[in-house]
């Protein structure tokens, strides 16, 4: 190689990558955030599992809303910091930990890909006088100060009974797993495999890891199918495959029946189409609303606040599909099918 | 004469100053000082433990790079050497913390050296493009990973946390360990690279396999090689993130094969071969890591963290084209 080539090259390319970071950093600049008044801010810095999954974006909103609300009602401006990675990723999620503590956070909220990765970066936050709540997938032994969630075996308990309802006793069932290293997925399908055990007609087949994309999953769901034709049901215990339109389709739903965790506008066709009769919807909303108000009650406003803030699934069924869709219009989803906002009460 | 790494640092300061002087400020809960939400200790070490898995990687893929190849494998070999040496040390049990320590750093050694061993004697005896063995190897790497582990998060040994985030000397919550490994890497990939034999004929092979054969040199050799040091690379980067972050599964470092291989680019490395440093790798690792932390303390939705870097790279490559078409019409004009 050629010294002067490779200077005069590499300074060329540098000077672009130049040009480009410092226009970037000049329009951020111009309308970044600047400095923020300690005293009448308080920022949440928010990290979910996943951006690309739709209920950590619902959570968001949910965080985003009651941060409003007490904008309005205490005249200290709250607000989210979004820090959720676009991929499942404990180490990036400590780093986006540190990096909360680092800039001024005065509450970080978290749902955690991998306990055991977090906990280090959860302790320090503590430690350096950041206060840590969780949400859906705890970080239990952290010094965290409190977990919103529901108790997750009791979930696995509660699809595995309805599904063995629907399905009569009898059968054979896949449960469809999601991420096999997050703690809360691993408790519900310990709580599937405990409910089925009641049930001498129904054989798990076995669980089915796979990436919490909705692609993923259906194709999963459809993987599955194929290896075992005479699957009866799936005992889902997160809602992605259902995400998408595919399975609608794809399966029968005289020969099978879903029960599954989550219950967002997308998968209301299959509660209308009878392949997923029954939905325990996670209030996800409610991850983000009920978190912030949390947060703000114990760290702001100094009050005690239980350990674990109890969630409670909501059961949906065709019977009360037009209550559950307004519910989620009122939360704030713009897409939820008129014919089900129509529905009756 | 000026440094090759004179525009990377310059594109640093000039970046680390506009996000100063943008960041703000805020009070810090433990000592009440205000303290700027860029500029201060703790950001600064976690960008460079953010960076240092990059760079570490960044400098044995920039080896295979100079030599006209590429390692797409380096996340799955850094995440099998992880699950490796926590799937071991949990079978042996407690042991004296020294002896955890270098047991730990001997498979992570060992499994990432077969690795690149069998990257570096499948590209040399299949003849097939280094792009799609280490693409294969790079899911079965990964493959073998999630089967032995049955994709559990496995917990290390306290005594490798200890060693990765050693304050020595620097305060709570401040860990320098991975910023002295990246620059412990980029030291020895440096030297190696300018200052040693082995590392001239790497440039030697990357810019023209034919003549470096028909000047006597050993080119599957010095292939093998370079798989074998990038492969090290990643075990050395993994050894660290496992026992930085105390567990080991599958799928980490899923993803990092990319931004491995953007580092190098932003760096000046090649892709044809010929071209690259070890210093500019770690530069280009520092850069991406400094553009994802300008979105976080701007406050900027962190959804253009992909297209902020995708941009900065296809200009960084477009550019380099360019200068170098330029400067062989110059010479071309003057010989």
């Amino acid at each position: 190689m050629h010294p002067h080539r490779a200077s005069l090259s590499l300074t060329r390319t540098v000077a672009g990558v130049a040009t480009a970071l410092v226009a970037s950093s000049t329009l951020v600049a111009c309308g970044g955030s600047g400095s923020a008044d300690a005293s009448k801010t308080f920022t949440i810095a928010m990290i979910a599992k996943s951006s690309t999954n739709p209920v950590f974006l619902s959570g968001r909103q949910g965080a985003e809303a009651a941060a409003a609300e007490l904008t309005k009602e205490t005249g200290v401006t709250v607000r989210i910091d979004w820090l959720t990675p676009p991929n499942e990723d404990g180490a990036v999620q400590a780093q986006r930990i540190a990096e909360a503590a680092n800039s001024g956070a005065n509450a970080i909220l978290l749902s955690s890909s991998d306990a055991s990765k977090v906990r280090g970066a959860v302790d320090e936050a503590v430690a350096r006088g950041v206060p840590v709540m969780t949400f859906d997938s705890d970080v239990p032994d952290s010094k965290r100060f409190s977990f919103y969630g529901g108790d997750d075996v009791k979930m696995g308990n509660q699809v595995m009974d309805e599904l063995a309802t629907q399905m009569g006793g009898r059968g054979r069932v896949a449960i469809l797993a999601g991420n096999q290293n997050a703690l809360n997925l691993q408790a519900r399908v310990r709580g599937v495999r405990e409910a089925a055990a009641k049930y001498p007609g129904i054989t798990i087949v076995d669980a089915f890891y796979h990436a919490e994309t909705p692609q993923d999953a259906a194709a999963e769901v459809l993987r599955i199918k194929n290896a075992y034709p005479d699957l009866q049901g799936f005992a889902m215990i997160g809602g992605w495959a259902l995400f998408t339109r595919t399975l609608l389709t794809d399966l029968d739903p005289k020969k099978i029946k879903i029960v599954s965790v989550d219950a967002l506008p997308a998968e209301l066709p299959y509660v209308e189409s009878g392949l997923a009769p029954v939905l325990f919807a996670q209030p996800t909303y409610n991850w983000g609303y009920v978190s912030v108000k949390t947060i703000f009650d114990h760290v702001y406003r100094k009050q005690e606040v239980p350990a674990h803030v109890q969630m409670d699934l909501v059961r949906v069924s065709k019977d009360n599909l037009g209550e559950w869709a307004r519910q989620l219009q009122a939360w704030g989803f713009t897409d939820v099918d008129p014919k089900y906002l129509a529905l009756p009460k | 004469m000026r440094s090759p790494q004179f525009g990377l640092i310059v594109v640093l300061l000039v970046l680390m100053t506009a996000l100063t002087l943008a960041a703000g400020s805020h009070v810090d809960p433990q000592t009440g000082a205000t303290v700027n939400n860029f500029l201060n200790r703790y950001t600064l070490i976690q960008m460079a433990t953010d960076a240092s898995a990059f760079a570490i990687m960044g400098v044995g893929a920039t080896l295979v790079i100079i030599a006209g190849g590429i390692d797409l494998s380096v996340g799955a070999i850094y995440a099998l050497a992880g699950v490796a040496m926590a799937m071991v040390l949990r079978a042996l049990g407690p042991m004296d913390p020294v002896v955890t320590v270098f047991v730990g750093l001997g498979v992570c050694v060992a499994v990432s050296l077969l690795c690149g061993l069998a990257n570096g004697l499948m590209v040399i005896g299949l003849g097939v493009h280094p792009f799609i063995i280490t693409l294969g190897t790079m899911w079965i790497l990964r493959g073998v990973a999630f089967v032995v582990s049955r994709a559990e998060s496995i917990l290390v040994p306290t005594a490798l946390t200890a060693v990765a985030k050693a304050p020595l000397g620097l305060g709570a919550a401040l860990y320098p360990v991975p910023l002295l490994s990246m620059l412990a890497v980029t030291a020895a990939g440096g030297i190696y690279l300018s200052r040693t034999v082995a590392g001239r004929h790497i440039f030697a092979v990357g810019g023209n396999p034919e003549a470096s054969r028909f000047s006597g040199l050993s080119v599957p050799r010095i292939t093998l090689g370079v798989f074998v040091l990038s492969g090290l690379a990643a075990g050395a980067a993994a050894f660290l993130g496992a026992a930085f972050y105390g567990s080991a599964t599958s799928s980490d470092a899923n993803g990092y094969e990319l931004y491995v291989v953007a580092s190098a680019v932003v760096g000046g490395a090649s892709l044809k071969g010929g071209k690259g440093s070890a210093l500019s790798a770690m530069l280009g690792a520092v850069l991406i890591v400094t553009m994802r932390q300008a979105i976080r303390t701007l406050h900027l939705d962190q959804n253009y963290e992909w297209i902020i870097i995708g941009t900065a790279m296809i200009i960084a490559v477009v550019l380099d084209q360019r200068g170098t078409k330029l400067l062989a019409g110059r010479f071309a004009r003057t010989g």
